[in-house]
Protein backbone atom coordinates (compact mmCIF):
# COMPACT_ATOMS: atom_id res chain seq x y z
CA UNK A 1 0.00 0.00 0.00
CA UNK A 2 1.19 3.49 -0.89
CA UNK A 3 1.97 5.89 1.70
CA UNK A 4 -0.71 8.23 2.06
CA UNK A 5 -3.67 6.89 0.71
CA UNK A 6 -6.46 5.37 3.47
CA UNK A 7 -9.01 3.43 3.28
CA UNK A 8 -11.35 3.93 -0.02
CA UNK A 9 -12.83 1.80 -2.39
CA UNK A 10 -11.76 1.19 -5.85
CA UNK A 11 -14.99 3.36 -7.02
CA UNK A 12 -14.57 6.46 -5.04
CA UNK A 13 -11.12 6.73 -6.04
CA UNK A 14 -11.79 6.20 -9.24
CA UNK A 15 -14.28 8.84 -9.46
CA UNK A 16 -11.63 11.07 -7.34
CA UNK A 17 -9.00 10.36 -10.14
CA UNK A 18 -11.73 11.58 -12.92
CA UNK A 19 -12.11 14.59 -10.72
CA UNK A 20 -8.44 14.97 -10.58
CA UNK A 21 -8.32 15.38 -14.06
CA UNK A 22 -10.92 18.15 -14.15
CA UNK A 23 -9.88 20.45 -11.18
CA UNK A 24 -6.42 21.21 -13.32
CA UNK A 25 -9.28 23.34 -15.96
CA UNK A 26 -10.90 24.86 -12.48
CA UNK A 27 -6.77 26.13 -11.79
CA UNK A 28 -5.16 27.07 -15.48
CA UNK A 29 -7.39 29.62 -16.83
CA UNK A 30 -7.78 31.68 -13.33
CA UNK A 31 -3.79 30.86 -12.70
CA UNK A 32 -3.03 32.02 -16.52
CA UNK A 33 -5.12 34.90 -16.55
CA UNK A 34 -4.69 36.30 -12.69
CA UNK A 35 -1.39 34.63 -12.11
CA UNK A 36 0.71 37.32 -13.42
CA UNK A 37 -0.81 39.60 -11.09
CA UNK A 38 1.05 37.74 -8.24
CA UNK A 39 3.93 39.79 -8.95
CA UNK A 40 1.63 43.06 -7.93
CA UNK A 41 1.79 43.19 -3.99
CA UNK A 42 -1.69 44.42 -3.41
CA UNK A 43 -3.32 41.92 -5.28
CA UNK A 44 -1.47 39.52 -3.94
CA UNK A 45 -3.87 38.74 -0.73
CA UNK A 46 -6.82 38.52 -2.36
CA UNK A 47 -4.86 36.12 -4.84
CA UNK A 48 -3.83 34.42 -2.41
CA UNK A 49 -7.06 33.68 -0.71
CA UNK A 50 -8.64 32.56 -3.95
CA UNK A 51 -5.50 30.08 -4.34
CA UNK A 52 -6.01 28.80 -0.79
CA UNK A 53 -9.67 27.83 -1.71
CA UNK A 54 -8.42 25.88 -4.83
CA UNK A 55 -6.36 24.14 -2.89
CA UNK A 56 -9.18 23.44 0.06
CA UNK A 57 -11.20 21.66 -2.90
CA UNK A 58 -7.92 19.68 -3.72
CA UNK A 59 -7.87 18.91 0.00
CA UNK A 60 -11.56 18.05 -0.13
CA UNK A 61 -11.31 15.58 -2.92
CA UNK A 62 -8.27 13.50 -1.62
CA UNK A 63 -9.97 13.26 1.91
CA UNK A 64 -13.11 12.90 0.47
CA UNK A 65 -12.45 9.78 -2.29
CA UNK A 66 -8.92 8.18 -1.14
CA UNK A 67 -9.60 8.56 2.55
CA UNK A 68 -6.40 10.74 3.54
CA UNK A 69 -6.35 12.42 6.72
CA UNK A 70 -4.73 15.36 6.89
CA UNK A 71 -3.32 16.99 10.34
CA UNK A 72 -5.86 20.27 10.93
CA UNK A 73 -4.00 22.90 11.91
CA UNK A 74 -1.38 22.86 9.36
CA UNK A 75 -0.78 26.01 8.14
CA UNK A 76 0.69 25.91 4.46
CA UNK A 77 3.07 28.86 3.03
CA UNK A 78 1.95 30.33 0.17
CA UNK A 79 5.09 29.54 -2.06
CA UNK A 80 4.21 25.81 -1.27
CA UNK A 81 0.72 26.34 -2.11
CA UNK A 82 1.43 27.79 -5.92
CA UNK A 83 3.98 25.05 -6.40
CA UNK A 84 1.76 22.54 -5.38
CA UNK A 85 -1.66 23.90 -7.65
CA UNK A 86 1.28 24.07 -10.75
CA UNK A 87 2.52 20.50 -9.84
CA UNK A 88 -0.92 19.92 -9.54
CA UNK A 89 -2.13 21.43 -12.92
CA UNK A 90 0.39 19.36 -15.18
CA UNK A 91 -0.03 16.05 -12.95
CA UNK A 92 -4.08 16.58 -13.49
CA UNK A 93 -3.44 17.39 -17.44
CA UNK A 94 -1.61 14.17 -18.14
CA UNK A 95 -3.71 11.91 -16.10
CA UNK A 96 -6.70 13.47 -18.45
CA UNK A 97 -4.60 12.23 -21.41
CA UNK A 98 -3.98 8.56 -20.01
CA UNK A 99 -7.58 7.97 -19.68
CA UNK A 100 -8.32 9.44 -22.74
CA UNK A 101 -5.77 7.29 -24.30
CA UNK A 102 -7.77 4.52 -22.65
CA UNK A 103 -11.02 5.50 -23.91
CA UNK A 104 -9.43 5.36 -27.44
CA UNK A 105 -7.83 2.26 -26.80
CA UNK A 106 -11.97 0.80 -25.50
CA UNK A 107 -12.97 2.08 -28.74
CA UNK A 108 -10.04 0.28 -31.00
CA UNK A 109 -11.17 -2.94 -29.24
CA UNK A 110 -14.92 -2.40 -30.33
CA UNK A 111 -13.77 -1.84 -34.16
CA UNK A 112 -11.30 -4.85 -33.77
CA UNK A 113 -14.66 -6.80 -32.21
CA UNK A 114 -16.81 -5.49 -35.06
CA UNK A 115 -14.42 -6.86 -37.56
CA UNK A 116 -13.54 -10.02 -36.12
CA UNK A 117 -17.30 -10.71 -36.25
CA UNK A 118 -18.05 -9.60 -39.65
CA UNK A 119 -15.07 -12.01 -40.53
CA UNK A 120 -13.12 -9.05 -42.47
CA UNK A 121 -9.84 -9.63 -40.19
CA UNK A 122 -7.27 -12.75 -40.55
CA UNK A 123 -6.46 -14.70 -37.69
CA UNK A 124 -2.82 -13.58 -37.86
CA UNK A 125 -3.66 -9.78 -38.24
CA UNK A 126 -5.84 -10.65 -35.02
CA UNK A 127 -3.43 -11.54 -33.40
CA UNK A 128 -1.16 -8.69 -34.33
CA UNK A 129 -3.49 -6.36 -32.79
CA UNK A 130 -4.46 -8.14 -29.76
CA UNK A 131 -0.68 -8.35 -29.00
CA UNK A 132 -0.04 -4.82 -29.45
CA UNK A 133 -2.74 -3.83 -27.88
CA UNK A 134 -2.57 -5.49 -24.50
CA UNK A 135 1.14 -4.63 -24.12
CA UNK A 136 -0.30 -0.37 -24.56
CA UNK A 137 -3.52 -1.30 -22.13
CA UNK A 138 -0.24 -2.31 -20.07
CA UNK A 139 1.43 0.60 -20.15
CA UNK A 140 -1.49 2.94 -19.69
CA UNK A 141 -2.71 1.32 -16.65
CA UNK A 142 1.06 1.31 -15.34
CA UNK A 143 0.77 5.23 -16.03
CA UNK A 144 -2.05 5.64 -14.23
CA UNK A 145 -1.25 3.72 -10.98
CA UNK A 146 2.03 5.90 -11.55
CA UNK A 147 -0.12 9.11 -11.77
CA UNK A 148 -2.47 8.51 -9.00
CA UNK A 149 0.56 7.87 -6.32
CA UNK A 150 2.11 11.14 -7.50
CA UNK A 151 -1.28 12.55 -6.84
CA UNK A 152 -1.18 11.41 -3.16
CA UNK A 153 2.36 12.48 -2.86
CA UNK A 154 1.65 15.87 -4.36
CA UNK A 155 -0.65 16.07 -1.52
CA UNK A 156 1.08 14.51 1.45
CA UNK A 157 3.87 16.94 0.29
CA UNK A 158 1.69 20.26 0.80
CA UNK A 159 -0.60 19.35 3.32
CA UNK A 160 1.32 18.12 5.53
CA UNK A 161 2.09 13.88 6.92
CA UNK A 162 -0.79 11.90 5.69
CA UNK A 163 -2.03 9.38 8.89
CA UNK A 164 0.54 6.69 7.68
CA UNK A 165 3.45 9.29 7.62
CA UNK A 166 1.95 9.97 11.44
CA UNK A 167 2.51 6.33 11.86
CA UNK A 168 5.90 6.08 10.35
CA UNK A 169 7.04 8.65 12.79
CA UNK A 170 5.24 7.56 16.03
CA UNK A 171 6.89 3.84 15.31
CA UNK A 172 10.20 5.85 14.67
CA UNK A 173 9.72 7.53 18.49
CA UNK A 174 8.93 4.49 20.15
CA UNK A 175 12.03 2.64 18.74
CA UNK A 176 14.15 5.27 20.08
CA UNK A 177 11.82 5.49 23.25
CA UNK A 178 12.53 1.73 23.97
CA UNK A 179 16.02 1.75 23.02
CA UNK A 180 16.75 4.55 25.92
CA UNK A 181 14.68 2.86 28.37
CA UNK A 182 17.08 -0.33 27.87
CA UNK A 183 19.89 1.81 28.36
CA UNK A 184 18.18 3.40 31.14
CA UNK A 185 17.58 0.73 33.33
CA UNK A 186 21.50 -1.18 32.45
CA UNK A 187 22.79 2.64 33.51
CA UNK A 188 20.63 2.04 36.94
CA UNK A 189 21.62 -1.31 37.50
CA UNK A 190 25.12 -0.05 37.29
CA UNK A 191 24.55 2.31 40.07
CA UNK A 192 22.81 -0.23 42.36
CA UNK A 193 25.95 -2.24 41.61
CA UNK A 194 28.33 0.31 42.84
CA UNK A 195 25.95 0.69 45.33
CA UNK A 196 25.95 -2.07 46.77
CA UNK A 197 29.96 -2.79 45.93
CA UNK A 198 31.50 0.62 46.92
CA UNK A 199 28.68 0.87 50.54
CA UNK A 200 27.16 -2.38 51.57
CA UNK A 201 30.02 -4.73 50.84
CA UNK A 202 33.11 -2.30 52.34
CA UNK A 203 31.03 -1.81 55.29
CA UNK A 204 30.54 -5.41 56.02
CA UNK A 205 34.41 -6.04 54.93
CA UNK A 206 35.42 -4.02 57.58
CA UNK A 207 32.61 -5.14 60.28
CA UNK A 208 34.29 -8.70 59.57
CA UNK A 209 37.74 -7.51 60.19
CA UNK A 210 37.12 -5.76 63.05
CA UNK A 211 35.67 -8.67 64.80
CA UNK A 212 39.05 -11.02 63.48
CA UNK A 213 41.04 -7.76 65.04
CA UNK A 214 38.96 -8.47 68.04
CA UNK A 215 39.07 -12.32 68.44
CA UNK A 216 43.35 -12.26 67.46
CA UNK A 217 43.53 -9.44 70.53
CA UNK A 218 41.50 -11.58 72.95
CA UNK A 219 44.41 -12.65 74.66
CA UNK A 220 47.00 -10.07 73.77
CA UNK A 221 44.69 -6.94 75.50
CA UNK A 222 41.24 -8.20 76.68
CA UNK A 223 40.11 -4.36 76.97
CA UNK A 224 40.91 -2.94 73.37
CA UNK A 225 39.58 -6.47 72.03
CA UNK A 226 36.18 -5.09 74.12
CA UNK A 227 36.49 -1.92 72.49
CA UNK A 228 36.66 -3.10 69.02
CA UNK A 229 33.82 -5.34 69.66
CA UNK A 230 31.58 -1.87 70.67
CA UNK A 231 32.70 -0.87 67.45
CA UNK A 232 31.51 -3.89 65.67
CA UNK A 233 28.76 -3.96 67.00
CA UNK A 234 27.92 0.00 65.71
CA UNK A 235 29.23 -0.71 62.56
CA UNK A 236 26.46 -3.67 62.21
CA UNK A 237 23.89 -1.00 62.89
CA UNK A 238 25.57 1.23 60.10
CA UNK A 239 25.56 -1.58 57.54
CA UNK A 240 21.75 -2.13 58.43
CA UNK A 241 20.48 1.42 57.88
CA UNK A 242 23.04 1.22 54.67
CA UNK A 243 20.92 -1.54 53.30
CA UNK A 244 17.93 -0.12 53.86
CA UNK A 245 19.06 2.80 51.91
CA UNK A 246 20.09 1.30 48.98
CA UNK A 247 16.80 -0.79 49.09
CA UNK A 248 14.68 2.29 48.89
CA UNK A 249 17.02 4.08 46.45
CA UNK A 250 16.45 1.16 44.49
CA UNK A 251 13.04 0.74 44.98
CA UNK A 252 10.95 2.58 47.35
CA UNK A 253 8.26 0.09 48.58
CA UNK A 254 5.70 2.80 50.34
CA UNK A 255 4.93 3.68 46.59
CA UNK A 256 3.12 0.85 46.27
CA UNK A 257 1.77 0.20 49.55
CA UNK A 258 1.25 4.05 50.52
CA UNK A 259 1.40 6.11 46.74
CA UNK A 260 3.24 8.83 45.88
CA UNK A 261 2.42 11.64 48.13
CA UNK A 262 3.51 9.38 51.04
CA UNK A 263 7.09 8.00 49.12
CA UNK A 264 8.09 11.56 48.50
CA UNK A 265 7.59 12.32 51.87
CA UNK A 266 10.39 9.65 52.22
CA UNK A 267 12.59 11.77 49.65
CA UNK A 268 12.29 14.64 52.04
CA UNK A 269 13.58 12.61 55.23
CA UNK A 270 16.16 10.89 53.44
CA UNK A 271 17.40 14.29 51.66
CA UNK A 272 20.35 16.37 53.55
CA UNK A 273 18.72 19.57 52.33
CA UNK A 274 15.67 20.82 53.63
CA UNK A 275 12.56 20.05 50.74
CA UNK A 276 9.02 21.11 50.81
CA UNK A 277 6.57 19.07 49.27
CA UNK A 278 3.44 20.65 47.82
CA UNK A 279 1.12 17.67 46.39
CA UNK A 280 -1.89 19.31 44.66
CA UNK A 281 -3.10 16.25 42.60
CA UNK A 282 -6.03 15.27 44.20
CA UNK A 283 -7.54 12.34 45.53
CA UNK A 284 -8.05 10.34 42.32
CA UNK A 285 -5.36 7.82 41.72
CA UNK A 286 -2.66 8.00 39.33
CA UNK A 287 -1.91 5.05 37.51
CA UNK A 288 1.24 2.86 38.53
CA UNK A 289 3.65 3.93 36.01
CA UNK A 290 3.55 7.42 36.30
CA UNK A 291 3.81 7.54 39.77
CA UNK A 292 6.94 5.59 39.82
CA UNK A 293 8.36 7.89 37.02
CA UNK A 294 7.10 11.11 38.92
CA UNK A 295 8.73 9.71 41.80
CA UNK A 296 12.05 8.86 40.21
CA UNK A 297 12.54 11.81 38.73
CA UNK A 298 11.59 14.64 41.95
CA UNK A 299 14.48 12.03 43.63
CA UNK A 300 17.20 12.78 41.33
CA UNK A 301 16.54 15.72 40.83
CA UNK A 302 16.66 16.16 44.71
CA UNK A 303 19.74 13.70 44.59
CA UNK A 304 21.49 16.56 41.70
CA UNK A 305 20.86 19.30 44.04
CA UNK A 306 22.12 18.07 47.03
CA UNK A 307 25.23 16.70 45.49
CA UNK A 308 26.13 19.41 42.80
CA UNK A 309 24.17 22.21 43.10
CA UNK A 310 25.21 23.47 46.43
CA UNK A 311 21.59 24.36 46.88
CA UNK A 312 20.04 25.17 50.50
CA UNK A 313 17.06 24.38 50.00
CA UNK A 314 14.59 22.59 47.35
CA UNK A 315 11.06 22.86 46.43
CA UNK A 316 8.55 19.73 44.80
CA UNK A 317 5.34 20.95 43.64
CA UNK A 318 3.28 18.28 42.17
CA UNK A 319 -0.20 18.97 40.29
CA UNK A 320 -2.48 17.39 38.25
CA UNK A 321 -4.30 19.37 35.14
CA UNK A 322 -6.81 17.12 33.84
CA UNK A 323 -4.93 13.97 32.14
CA UNK A 324 -1.68 15.48 32.96
CA UNK A 325 -0.04 15.39 36.05
CA UNK A 326 3.13 18.01 36.03
CA UNK A 327 6.04 17.69 38.72
CA UNK A 328 7.98 20.47 38.96
CA UNK A 329 11.33 20.68 41.14
CA UNK A 330 13.12 24.07 41.72
CA UNK A 331 16.39 24.49 43.88
CA UNK A 332 18.15 28.02 44.40
CA UNK A 333 21.81 25.89 43.88
CA UNK A 334 24.41 27.28 41.15
CA UNK A 335 22.80 25.75 38.32
CA UNK A 336 24.59 24.49 35.10
CA UNK A 337 23.22 21.12 35.35
CA UNK A 338 24.18 18.95 32.07
CA UNK A 339 20.52 18.04 30.63
CA UNK A 340 23.11 15.17 28.49
CA UNK A 341 24.36 13.79 32.26
CA UNK A 342 23.29 10.23 32.68
CA UNK A 343 20.54 11.03 35.71
CA UNK A 344 18.82 13.36 33.33
CA UNK A 345 19.02 11.22 30.25
CA UNK A 346 17.82 8.12 32.55
CA UNK A 347 15.02 10.06 33.52
CA UNK A 348 14.19 11.93 29.90
CA UNK A 349 13.70 8.16 28.82
CA UNK A 350 11.72 7.28 31.92
CA UNK A 351 9.51 10.26 31.30
CA UNK A 352 9.49 9.44 27.48
CA UNK A 353 8.53 5.88 27.74
CA UNK A 354 5.33 7.05 29.34
CA UNK A 355 4.99 9.45 26.47
CA UNK A 356 5.57 12.47 28.75
CA UNK A 357 8.29 15.46 28.75
CA UNK A 358 11.11 16.79 30.44
CA UNK A 359 12.02 20.66 30.40
CA UNK A 360 15.43 21.16 32.44
CA UNK A 361 16.14 25.09 32.68
CA UNK A 362 19.60 25.57 34.53
CA UNK A 363 21.62 28.48 33.63
CA UNK A 364 25.05 29.06 35.33
CA UNK A 365 24.59 30.42 38.43
CA UNK A 366 21.09 29.29 38.83
CA UNK A 367 18.61 28.50 39.94
CA UNK A 368 17.55 24.75 38.46
CA UNK A 369 13.70 24.24 37.43
CA UNK A 370 12.67 21.19 36.44
CA UNK A 371 9.23 20.31 34.99
CA UNK A 372 8.33 16.77 33.89
CA UNK A 373 4.57 16.53 32.62
CA UNK A 374 2.93 13.30 32.51
CA UNK A 375 0.26 12.02 30.69
CA UNK A 376 -2.52 9.66 33.14
CA UNK A 377 -4.53 8.28 30.52
CA UNK B 1 57.17 -5.55 56.96
CA UNK B 2 56.67 -2.46 55.42
CA UNK B 3 53.74 -1.98 53.51
CA UNK B 4 52.17 0.77 51.43
CA UNK B 5 48.02 0.41 51.16
CA UNK B 6 45.94 1.57 48.28
CA UNK B 7 42.43 1.39 49.03
CA UNK B 8 39.54 3.73 47.69
CA UNK B 9 36.76 2.35 51.17
CA UNK B 10 38.30 4.95 54.05
CA UNK B 11 36.64 2.71 56.34
CA UNK B 12 38.49 -0.33 55.01
CA UNK B 13 41.67 1.42 54.25
CA UNK B 14 41.66 2.06 58.01
CA UNK B 15 40.62 -0.82 58.99
CA UNK B 16 43.56 -2.65 57.59
CA UNK B 17 45.99 -0.16 58.69
CA UNK B 18 45.37 -0.59 62.57
CA UNK B 19 45.22 -4.27 62.31
CA UNK B 20 48.77 -4.65 59.96
CA UNK B 21 49.80 -1.95 63.13
CA UNK B 22 48.41 -4.55 65.73
CA UNK B 23 50.37 -7.44 63.77
CA UNK B 24 53.73 -5.19 64.31
CA UNK B 25 53.76 -4.19 60.97
CA UNK B 26 54.71 -0.71 59.19
CA UNK B 27 52.78 1.23 57.00
CA UNK B 28 54.79 3.25 55.10
CA UNK B 29 51.42 5.21 53.34
CA UNK B 30 47.89 4.64 52.59
CA UNK B 31 46.08 5.77 49.85
CA UNK B 32 42.75 6.37 47.91
CA UNK B 33 43.71 5.75 44.79
CA UNK B 34 46.56 4.43 42.71
CA UNK B 35 47.85 7.48 40.60
CA UNK B 36 50.83 8.37 42.98
CA UNK B 37 50.79 4.70 44.18
CA UNK B 38 53.69 3.74 41.28
CA UNK B 39 55.98 6.57 42.31
CA UNK B 40 55.85 6.52 45.77
CA UNK B 41 56.14 2.38 46.13
CA UNK B 42 59.84 3.57 44.21
CA UNK B 43 60.61 6.60 46.29
CA UNK B 44 59.93 4.76 49.58
CA UNK B 45 60.64 0.92 48.43
CA UNK B 46 58.27 -1.43 50.77
CA UNK B 47 57.94 -4.93 51.59
CA UNK B 48 55.06 -5.40 50.36
CA UNK B 49 52.29 -3.07 48.32
CA UNK B 50 48.51 -4.04 49.47
CA UNK B 51 46.39 -2.62 46.17
CA UNK B 52 42.67 -3.22 45.33
CA UNK B 53 42.07 -3.43 41.78
CA UNK B 54 38.86 -0.90 41.72
CA UNK B 55 39.49 2.46 42.30
CA UNK B 56 38.28 5.54 41.32
CA UNK B 57 38.88 8.08 38.74
CA UNK B 58 37.75 5.09 36.30
CA UNK B 59 36.83 2.14 39.09
CA UNK B 60 37.89 -0.46 36.76
CA UNK B 61 41.12 -1.96 36.79
CA UNK B 62 43.28 1.17 37.96
CA UNK B 63 45.05 -1.05 41.32
CA UNK B 64 46.23 -3.66 38.63
CA UNK B 65 47.74 -1.83 36.59
CA UNK B 66 49.98 -0.09 38.64
CA UNK B 67 50.43 -3.27 40.90
CA UNK B 68 51.68 -5.12 37.01
CA UNK B 69 54.02 -1.70 36.86
CA UNK B 70 55.02 -2.37 39.96
CA UNK B 71 56.01 -5.37 39.36
CA UNK B 72 57.77 -4.98 36.45
CA UNK B 73 59.98 -1.93 37.71
CA UNK B 74 60.68 -3.11 41.00
CA UNK B 75 60.75 -6.90 41.04
CA UNK B 76 62.12 -7.52 44.70
CA UNK B 77 58.69 -5.76 46.13
CA UNK B 78 56.02 -7.81 47.01
CA UNK B 79 52.55 -7.26 45.25
CA UNK B 80 49.37 -8.52 46.80
CA UNK B 81 45.92 -7.56 44.85
CA UNK B 82 42.75 -6.93 46.10
CA UNK B 83 39.91 -8.16 43.58
CA UNK B 84 36.01 -7.51 43.96
CA UNK B 85 35.29 -10.79 41.85
CA UNK B 86 37.22 -13.63 40.60
CA UNK B 87 38.73 -12.64 37.11
CA UNK B 88 40.62 -15.08 35.52
CA UNK B 89 41.93 -12.25 33.12
CA UNK B 90 43.07 -9.93 36.12
CA UNK B 91 44.77 -12.84 37.61
CA UNK B 92 46.40 -13.97 34.41
CA UNK B 93 47.56 -10.18 33.56
CA UNK B 94 49.52 -10.31 37.24
CA UNK B 95 51.41 -13.53 36.92
CA UNK B 96 52.18 -12.86 33.50
CA UNK B 97 55.93 -12.44 34.62
CA UNK B 98 56.00 -15.17 37.08
CA UNK B 99 54.30 -16.42 41.02
CA UNK B 100 57.37 -14.58 42.87
CA UNK B 101 56.17 -12.30 45.69
CA UNK B 102 52.73 -11.95 44.10
CA UNK B 103 49.15 -12.38 45.38
CA UNK B 104 45.63 -11.57 44.06
CA UNK B 105 42.91 -12.65 46.41
CA UNK B 106 39.18 -11.78 46.72
CA UNK B 107 38.46 -8.45 48.59
CA UNK B 108 36.30 -10.77 50.98
CA UNK B 109 39.53 -12.33 51.99
CA UNK B 110 40.72 -9.15 53.86
CA UNK B 111 37.21 -10.20 56.17
CA UNK B 112 39.46 -13.66 57.39
CA UNK B 113 42.29 -11.78 58.78
CA UNK B 114 44.24 -14.67 59.46
CA UNK B 115 44.41 -15.90 56.15
CA UNK B 116 44.84 -12.44 54.66
CA UNK B 117 48.32 -12.12 56.85
CA UNK B 118 49.14 -15.44 55.94
CA UNK B 119 49.29 -14.83 52.70
CA UNK B 120 51.09 -11.30 53.08
CA UNK B 121 53.68 -13.66 55.02
CA UNK B 122 53.91 -16.04 51.83
CA UNK B 123 54.01 -12.86 49.15
CA UNK B 124 56.88 -11.53 51.72
CA UNK B 125 58.67 -14.87 51.69
CA UNK B 126 58.81 -14.72 47.89
CA UNK B 127 56.30 -16.96 47.47
CA UNK B 128 52.70 -16.22 45.94
CA UNK B 129 48.93 -16.48 47.55
CA UNK B 130 46.08 -16.87 44.87
CA UNK B 131 42.60 -16.98 46.38
CA UNK B 132 41.58 -20.54 46.96
CA UNK B 133 38.06 -19.52 44.90
CA UNK B 134 39.83 -18.47 41.99
CA UNK B 135 41.53 -21.73 42.45
CA UNK B 136 38.96 -23.47 42.16
CA UNK B 137 37.24 -22.03 39.46
CA UNK B 138 40.52 -22.56 37.44
CA UNK B 139 39.79 -25.88 38.27
CA UNK B 140 36.18 -26.28 37.09
CA UNK B 141 36.10 -24.35 34.56
CA UNK B 142 39.62 -26.16 33.12
CA UNK B 143 39.40 -27.63 29.30
CA UNK B 144 41.90 -30.28 30.82
CA UNK B 145 39.01 -32.11 32.13
CA UNK B 146 39.80 -35.91 31.68
CA UNK B 147 43.25 -36.01 33.17
CA UNK B 148 41.54 -33.83 36.13
CA UNK B 149 39.23 -36.46 36.63
CA UNK B 150 41.83 -39.08 36.95
CA UNK B 151 43.00 -37.72 40.11
CA UNK B 152 41.58 -38.96 42.99
CA UNK B 153 39.75 -36.84 45.31
CA UNK B 154 42.75 -36.21 47.56
CA UNK B 155 45.01 -35.86 45.04
CA UNK B 156 42.62 -32.63 43.58
CA UNK B 157 42.32 -31.33 47.37
CA UNK B 158 46.71 -31.50 47.46
CA UNK B 159 46.55 -29.67 43.94
CA UNK B 160 44.30 -26.95 44.85
CA UNK B 161 45.88 -26.09 48.12
CA UNK B 162 49.37 -25.99 46.30
CA UNK B 163 47.59 -23.69 43.19
CA UNK B 164 47.15 -21.13 46.08
CA UNK B 165 50.45 -21.13 46.35
CA UNK B 166 51.69 -23.31 49.57
CA UNK B 167 55.03 -24.78 50.48
CA UNK B 168 54.48 -28.84 51.19
CA UNK B 169 55.00 -28.38 54.97
CA UNK B 170 51.68 -26.23 54.81
CA UNK B 171 49.84 -27.96 52.78
CA UNK B 172 50.29 -30.80 55.15
CA UNK B 173 49.47 -28.71 57.75
CA UNK B 174 45.97 -28.12 56.13
CA UNK B 175 45.30 -30.98 54.86
CA UNK B 176 46.08 -33.45 58.53
CA UNK B 177 49.04 -35.33 56.13
CA UNK B 178 52.11 -36.38 56.35
CA UNK B 179 55.12 -34.61 54.50
CA UNK B 180 55.90 -37.75 52.89
CA UNK B 181 52.43 -38.42 52.10
CA UNK B 182 52.12 -34.57 50.84
CA UNK B 183 54.97 -35.12 48.29
CA UNK B 184 53.71 -38.64 47.47
CA UNK B 185 50.47 -36.94 46.04
CA UNK B 186 52.31 -34.11 44.14
CA UNK B 187 54.53 -36.77 42.38
CA UNK B 188 51.12 -38.74 41.77
CA UNK B 189 49.49 -35.68 40.56
CA UNK B 190 52.51 -33.99 38.34
CA UNK B 191 52.47 -37.74 36.83
CA UNK B 192 49.22 -37.57 35.79
CA UNK B 193 48.81 -33.91 34.58
CA UNK B 194 52.17 -34.58 32.61
CA UNK B 195 53.67 -31.74 34.01
CA UNK B 196 57.25 -31.32 34.32
CA UNK B 197 58.70 -30.89 37.94
CA UNK B 198 60.00 -27.57 37.70
CA UNK B 199 62.99 -26.20 39.68
CA UNK B 200 62.06 -23.70 41.88
CA UNK B 201 58.74 -23.63 44.04
CA UNK B 202 57.07 -20.50 42.74
CA UNK B 203 57.68 -21.93 39.20
CA UNK B 204 55.65 -25.20 40.33
CA UNK B 205 52.68 -23.01 41.37
CA UNK B 206 52.85 -20.85 37.97
CA UNK B 207 52.80 -24.41 35.65
CA UNK B 208 49.77 -25.51 37.89
CA UNK B 209 48.42 -22.33 37.36
CA UNK B 210 48.80 -22.40 33.62
CA UNK B 211 47.90 -25.80 33.14
CA UNK B 212 44.56 -24.90 34.39
CA UNK B 213 43.82 -21.60 32.54
CA UNK B 214 44.95 -23.05 29.54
Amino acid sequence: MRGGEGEASAGRRFVGVLLGCFSPLLFLVPGLVLGPLLLWPRARPLLMAGARRLAALERSRRSLFFGDRFPGAYEVPDRRLLRYLAARVGAGLVTGLVLGLLVFGEVLAVLLVRGVVRGSLGWTELLGQLLLGGVLLFLDVQGLYALTALDARLARACFGPSEQELLRRRIDELALSRAAVVQAVDTERRRIERDLHDGVQQRLVALAMLLGRARRGRERDPQQADALLWQAHREAQDVLAELRDVAWRVYPAALDSLGLEEALGGVAQRCGIPLRVRFEAGDAPLPRPVETAAYFVVSEAVTNAAKHSAASAVSVHVTRDGPLLSVRVEDDGRGGADPAGSGLTGLRSRVAALDGTLRVDSPLGGPTTLVAELPCA
Amino acid sequence: MRVILAEDSTLLREGLVRLLVEEGHEVLAAFGDAETLVAEVEARRPDVVVADIRMPPTHTDEGLRAAVEIRERLPETGVLVLSQYVERSYAARLLAAGAERVGYLLKDRVAQVEEFLDALERIHAGGAAIDPQVVHQLVVRSTHADPLARLTPREREVLEVLAQGYTNAAIARQLHLSLSAVEKYLNAVFDKLELHRADGYSRRILAVLRYLEA
